[in-house]
């Protein structure tokens, strides 16, 4: 009997070599017979998720958002209102009875930016940061809102790509190894896989969702490697069997290239994930530990190990800011899952020189009120909320735009949800109204027929 | 009076109605004064913005059912009813609340109005309640001078040609009319068609794409051996015989009907009964149900006579395509709701039956079609006379069962009468659980709702629990799926009429009402004459289907050709407009349509026609010269090979494994859901996901919850369950290589063939290899590669025998100790039903306990955990290697 990989066409050693060279689609293109010139169409759909420049040059390469679910009190965190302090018990405007923060503010860092007693590492930080303080959106529930911020879509029935989905579509990946958009732990509701899907772009944009633990199903190994590799080179010297037809199916070589490139990823993706490899006092600046209290702090950590990696776009989510009454306490325990970490990431971006060409964004779905809820609680508001970035294409220890007197609308620099997109894409080089894609006759945008670019937060 | 538009108007040009008198909102009366509306805008729009808003508009919610920020909103009122009656203030309740005279009802609540401002109030409402109407949009002022062209010359809205048949050269190749019309396109490119496919490629294809399944080894030898001349038609009748073919292409059109078996989008709630839908779409394919008829009962079977009392749910049962959409229950407006809902029925009817994009009509004339705003809402008015029978309501920030109105379900069997006695009780209980209701509310916002309570829980936890627990009580004595059989669906409404238009598309801003009727973009029927007292979804489905009617007849020929030939002769499926791709054929476009009609709508007769050409059988093979001339084969030289799509590659492991269990599935794995909103992470989403993936029916029976879609289709690119899908995309991505490397599903359907291959000790291992070709890849395997898989085994083996002999002798032990059913795997053949109402009832409640805040819910999300799927011995362990690797290779993913 002849060995099996004497008759392979392409042995194991070549598979590696070509595949070395990236993809080896190039080496193996040349196997398939097919000597014509691909469409501008086929391009795209062979390599779909190599890098692609963008519309401008940036410095941005990718985001990290650290998604607040479930609206944050901005009042009693970054968002100081010295009226609103004074006014307590006092009759709020839109009705409703304003009541003041129960946590202490504090001027912090050079730029003298406020910060509340509940971030205290953060507050350390604050020089990085970029505040917007002018953003409002459309509905004030979450499910709704938490859609439009991941969509744009502004009627939640309505399915839309995700955000990552598009930066993914419109720059590639930066390593073709790793998926290009990963979601940690995202919400089980509010829309669940619709906030990192591809509606109807195609499937190589959607959100690859990992747990905080570090799971991807199909990632681990079903056999001992060796007997998998030999089962592999099977798979391949049948396929280059069927490319040497005439009439092969024009996907082939994608079909072989992503065998070697699923074979990768099951070494070093697990690796990637597992955050026990940091140093100690890596684990111990975010505040690693086991159990929901650190989910936050893990996925920091997975975060930044996957920026490193040149992942596109990263969320990671804290849920339970909805805190319509047990105030107090219910943001004294999120904020102390989230402040460290949230510190430590940055500090660690920084460190590495990440923060160069990383952009964070952080925040939530909408805002809080400044009136009472309850005893102990406030309602939302959609009317004016700030998030905050920092890092790679904004200006740092900066501010734009405000809300009133309380903290309850948007007067100044005012910043729709359809702007932020288009503020992030921008960031990302692209330009909001060409990013478009064509489907049922229609060219479609991440923000539909709206959208400004704030240029005024641009480092 | 209303200025309702005569039927006459909608034969005017767009720019002639307009000069018709908006009706604003506040059309009943006389036009406001310019008095009137400044004292509205320096008197009370402030109050009512800096009093009211946050509890009561649109930028907050709409606290007891009330809004104040527009007209409608106060007339309408909440709770209380009308908050506002126009020249009557003593009997608003408006004035009451701010009075503060109601011991119930004192707003706003943390202050008090001044005397002046409720004088300034009660003078608004006394002198009519002025509000200024909407601006005249800029689009619906002008009419868009290309439309009349556009209908004139756009092809796809001309009346179907008869075109003459070609005349050609290759006259002995062609075998139909079909092969001619093509034929001669290439012809004139002087191309020639590619040889014809080999037999065991054409059993494949055929096999696969007539009943989306492998054939059998049998039937391949069979088929091989068979050298009469029509052996092929013999195969052909068999798969359309066969009930496998309405599974299928009954799948084919749940894509396009965007079927799903939950609202997915902002609360993710079951529709229990959709899978009924599921049934009829595939038992309508399979008895060759004329086309026609079948958008007809979809449309508006439930006003279709009928024969007997079968016909009559079936008839029912249709119009789930109505009622299975992306819903947003948690949307704070009714009126949102309503018109949102009307939308996506709208934009399914006119996608799925017409190939045309109506719902961008909604905001704006449409930028493309000539199809005017004014006619969306004439079809509007069709659906808003339509009661949305899925058994749910709107309502934000729901809990529990909140979401669930047991009146909006289709009752298909006679109910029991409800006797006195049943009647008081159902009354007890709804007092019941509006008192815990009010309970709750008020520990809610007590001091007390954190304080513990008697059991150490929260106060506030405990009275949730105590209301969920009398609403689940009210509800199971209302709910007729308890006593009756139950399909979702629609129904004309007790009030049926003609709607307005909404500027920009915005629910609350009524324009001028418009007639009910059809669009005008087509060269067709005429405008059906809609009677007073129905909706008209039957005039709408018998337009959408008059064989004069020219796209329902060009659009489902098309999808039919996209599914045999991998794309359409019109590349864009579900638009036929403008912006669309032009007929690759224009005449064998209408040759089709024309004869698919004249065949009395078979698509069996299609179908058929279609596989037995000579193009159908075509080989795969390309050359230079064909490339170079027509890269992407739109003359049809070749047949371009298919990608299998999810279902077919899932369905053809389990027949090549011998596990697949082709009996239908009776019903759903979602069909006892309670009416509650499912999270990806709760445990009514792990027993679907666990259902799914241990079930061996065909995948077209697999739950298909929205956000939950079973693991093993959405790495083939299922349908977008929220839009309509004529066209899957066919990507190529590293998870379907780990999905065919390390799913457990695979892993297990590979071993059982493995398994059932090394127990046939009466095949040579030659034959085996064979055999499994035959099973996976649909052909005999040839020497070399029988040869090829022996070395693989052998030294698979003998690697496997030293690597893997510890697994092998845990195996051996597992095996004698007779504990055969490791922990984690779960056994498809006893399945238990993934819930039965007490215990989901049970869950809900325990849920609830958790959940003051329906929105608050459990973070944790366990990793599953992942089966290990090892064969006993390194010989099997060899086999299930190859087999699995044989599964893995690209020719099992096409059909050639």
């Amino acid at each position: 009997m002849t060995n099996s990989l004497g008759f392979s066409p392409l042995s194991r050693r070549q598979i590696l070599r070509s595949s070395g060279t990236g993809f080896g689609y190039l080496a193996l293109a040349g196997l398939l017979g097919q000597n014509r010139q691909a469409t501008a169409s086929e391009q795209v759909a062979e390599r779909p998720l190599a890098p692609k420049a963008p519309h401008f040059p940036t410095k941005v390469k990718r985001i990290i958002f650290l998604f607040m679910e479930g609206a944050m009190s901005h009042v009693d965190t970054f968002e100081y209102k010295a009226a609103l302090q004074q006014n307590d018990q006092k009759p709020g405007p839109g009705g409703g009875k304003l009541v003041a923060s129960k946590f202490r503010f504090a001027q912090h860092g050079n730029s003298g930016a406020w910060v509340s007693e509940l971030y205290p590492h953060v507050a350390k930080q604050v020089d990085k940061l970029c505040f917007i303080r002018g953003l409002h959106t459309d509905t004030p529930a979450h499910p709704q809102a938490v859609i439009q911020l991941h969509t744009g879509a502004k009627i939640a029935s309505l399915t839309r790509p995700s955000m990552g989905s598009w930066l993914l579509y419109g720059l590639g990946s930066e390593n073709q190894d790793l998926p290009g958009y990963i979601t940690i732990n995202p919400s089980p509701n509010f829309g669940g896989a619709v906030n990192y899907g591809t509606a109807f772009l195609p499937a190589y944009y959607q959100g690859t969702k990992v747990t905080d633990t570090g799971y991807l199903p199909n990632l681990k190994a079903s056999q001992l490697t060796s007997l998998q590799r030999r089962q592999l080179d099977l798979v391949q010297s049948m396929n280059s069997d069927l490319a040497r037809q005439p009439g092969a199916p024009d996907e082939l070589d994608g079909i072989i290239q992503s065998y070697e490139l699923a074979f990768r990823m099951q070494g070093k993706v697990p690796e990637l994930l597992d955050i026990s490899t940091e140093p100690q006092h890596v684990q111990d600046a975010y505040g690693v530990k086991p159990g929901p209290a650190g989910s936050f702090a893990r996925q920091c950590l997975l975060a930044r190990r996957l920026s490193e990696a040149g992942v596109r776009f990263v969320e990671i989510r804290q849920g339970g800011w909805d805190h319509h009454n047990n105030l107090h306490k219910g943001l004294t325990d999120n904020a102390a899952a989230t402040d460290q970490p949230t510190a430590a990431l940055l500090a660690d971006l920084e460190q590495r020189g990440l923060l160069e060409d990383t952009l964070v964004l952080f925040g939530s779905e909408f805002g809080r009120m400044p009136t009472a809820q309850g005893v102990d609680g406030r309602d939302h508001n959609i009317t004016g909320f700030p998030m905050w970035m920092a890092g790679a294409g904004v200006k740092a220890g900066f501010s734009y735009g405000s809300t009133d007197e309380y903290g309850l609308h948007a007067v100044e620099g005012r910043m729709h949800t359809s702007d932020l997109h288009a503020t992030l894409l921008a960031l990302m080089g692209l330009d909001h109204e060409r990013l478009t894609y064509n489907y049922g006759g229609r060219d479609f945008r991440l923000t539909d027929v709206e959208g400004n670019v704030i240029k005024e937060i641009f480092a | 009076m209303l200025p309702v538009l005569a039927r006459w108007w909608r034969m005017l040009p767009v720019a002639v109605v307009l000069v018709f008198p908006f009706r604003s909102t506040v059309a009943d009366e006389a036009k406001p004064s310019p008095e009137s509306l400044e004292f509205f805008e320096k008197k009370i729009r402030p109050l009512l913005v800096n009093n009211c808003f946050n509890c009561h508009s649109a930028d907050n919610k709409a606290a007891g059912g009330l809004r104040v920020d527009d007209r409608n909103g106060l007339l309408a009122g909440g709770g209380r009813g009308a908050a506002v009656v126009v020249g009557n203030p003593d009997e608003s309740v408006l004035i009451r609340a701010v009075l503060k005279t109601d011991a119930k009802l004192k707003m706003p609540p943390d202050s008090q109005l001044t005397e002046d401002e409720i004088n300034d109030l009660r003078k608004w409402i006394t002198d009519g309640a002025v509000w200024p109407g909407p601006e005249v949009p800029f689009e619906l002022t002008e009419a868009n001078p290309e439309y009349e062209t556009l209908r004139k010359n756009h092809w796809a809205w001309q009346p179907l040609q008869s075109p003459v048949v070609p005349e050609i050269q290759h006259k002995d190749w062609a075998r139909d009319d079909i092969d001619r019309f093509l034929v001669s396109q290439l012809e004139q490119k002087s191309l020639e068609p590619v040889g014809d496919a080999d037999r065991a490629t054409l059993l494949r294809r055929v096999t696969f794409d007539l009943t989306g399944l492998p054939p059998a080894p049998e039937d391949i030898k069979a088929f091989l051996a068979d050298e009469s001349p029509n052996a092929l038609e013999t195969v052909v009748d068999r798969l359309l015989a066969s009930s496998t073919f309405g599974e299928r292409w009954g799948r084919n059109w749940l894509d396009v009907a965007r079927y799903g078996e939950s609202t997915g989008s902002a609360r993710n709630l079951p529709f229990p009964q959709a899978w009924k839908y599921r049934d009829y779409v595939i038992d309508s394919l399979n008895k060759d149900k004329p086309y026609d008829q079948f958008v007809r009962e979809q449309v508006a079977g439930d006003l279709l006579p009928y024969a007997s009392e079968e016909q009559r749910k079936e008839l029912l049962t249709a119009t789930g395509f109505l009622a299975l959409g992306v819903k947003d229950v948690n949307q704070r407006f009714k009126v949102r709701y309503v018109m949102d809902n009307i939308d996506e029925q709208i934009d399914t009817v006119s996608r799925s039956v017409l190939g045309l994009t109506v719902s961008c009509a909604r905001c704006h004339d449409h930028k493309f079609d000539p199809i005017p705003t004014s006619e969306y809402y004439g079809l509007a008015g069709i659906f808003n006379s339509t009661d949305l029978c899925d058994g749910l309501r709107n309502k934000m920030g729901g809990g529990g069962l909140d979401y669930y109105d047991t009146d909006k379900l289709l009752i298909l069997s006679k109910q029991d009468e409800v006797d006195d006695a049943h009647a008081a009780q159902i009354a007890e209980a709804k007092q019941k659980a509006d008192d815990a209701k009010a309970e709750f509310e008020r520990v809610r916002d007590s001091a007390d709702a954190q304080k513990p309570g008697p059991n150490g829980r929260p106060m506030q936890q405990i009275a949730r629990q105590k209301w969920n627990r009398a609403q689940a009580q009210y509800v199971a004595l209302t709910d007729p799926t308890a006593t009756s059989e139950i399909a979702l669906g629609v129904r004309d409404a007790k009030n049926v009429g003609d709607t307005e238009i909404r500027y920009r598309g915005e629910a609350e801003k009524l324009g001028p009402k418009v007639p009910r009727g059809v669009i005008s973009v087509v060269h067709g029927p005429a405008q059906p004459v809609i009677p007073a007292n129905q909706s008209g979804r039957l005039e709408l489905a018998q337009w959408l289907t008059d064989p004069s009617n020219p796209l329902a007849s060009r659009v489902i020929v098309n999808r039919v050709w996209h599914h045999l030939f991998g794309e359409g002769l019109v590349r864009t499926t579900d638009n036929f407009g403008v912006t669309g791709d032009r007929p690759s054929h224009p005449e064998l476009l209408d040759h089709l349509a024309h004869r698919f009609v004249d065949n009395g709508w078979s698509l069996k007769k299609l179908i058929r026609q279609i596989v037995l050409t000579r193009a159908y059988q075509l080989g795969s093979e390309t050359t230079p010269e064909h490339l170079t001339a027509d890269p992407e084969n739109r003359l049809v030289w070749r047949h371009s090979p298919r990608r299998l799509s999810a279902e077919e590659i899932r369905d053809a492991q389990l027949a090549a494994s011998g596990k697949l269990d082709i009996a239908r599935e009776n019903g759903s794995a979602a069909k006892d859901l309670r009416v509650i909103e499912l999270r990806n992470n709760g445990p009514e989403a792990k027993k679907i996901v666990d259902h799914a993936n241990a079930s061996l029916k065909r995948s077209v029976y697999l739950p298909l919850l929205r956000t939950l879609v079973p693991k093993s289709l959405e790495v083939f690119d299922f349908a977008e369950q929220g839009l309509v899908t004529g066209a899957r995309d066919t990507t190529t991505v590293p998870t379907q290589a780990l999905y065919l490397l390390n799913d457990g599903f695979v892993r297990k359907q590979a071993l059982a063939l493995a398994e059932l291959l090394v127990t046939r000790t009466d095949l040579s291992d030659e034959a085996k290899v064979d055999e499994a070709y035959l099973r996976i890849v649909g052909r005999h395997a040839t020497p070399e590669e029988i040869a090829r898989v022996h070395g693989y085994l052998v030294e698979f083996a003998a690697e496997a025998e030293v690597s893997l002999a510890d697994a092998f002798a845990a195996k051996a032990q597992e095996a004698a100790a007779s504990v055969n059913v490791p922990p984690a795997s779960v056994d498809p053949n006893s399945q238990a039903p993934v819930s039965d109402a007490t215990s989901s009832l049970a869950a809900a409640q325990a849920q609830a306990a958790q959940l003051a805040n329906p929105d608050d819910v459990a973070q944790e999300e366990e990793a599953p955990v992942e089966e290990l799927i090892v064969a006993k011995d390194a010989q099997t362990a060899a086999w299930h290697s190859f087999v699995q690797a044989l599964i893995g290779s690209a020719e099992f993913r096409y059909v050639r």
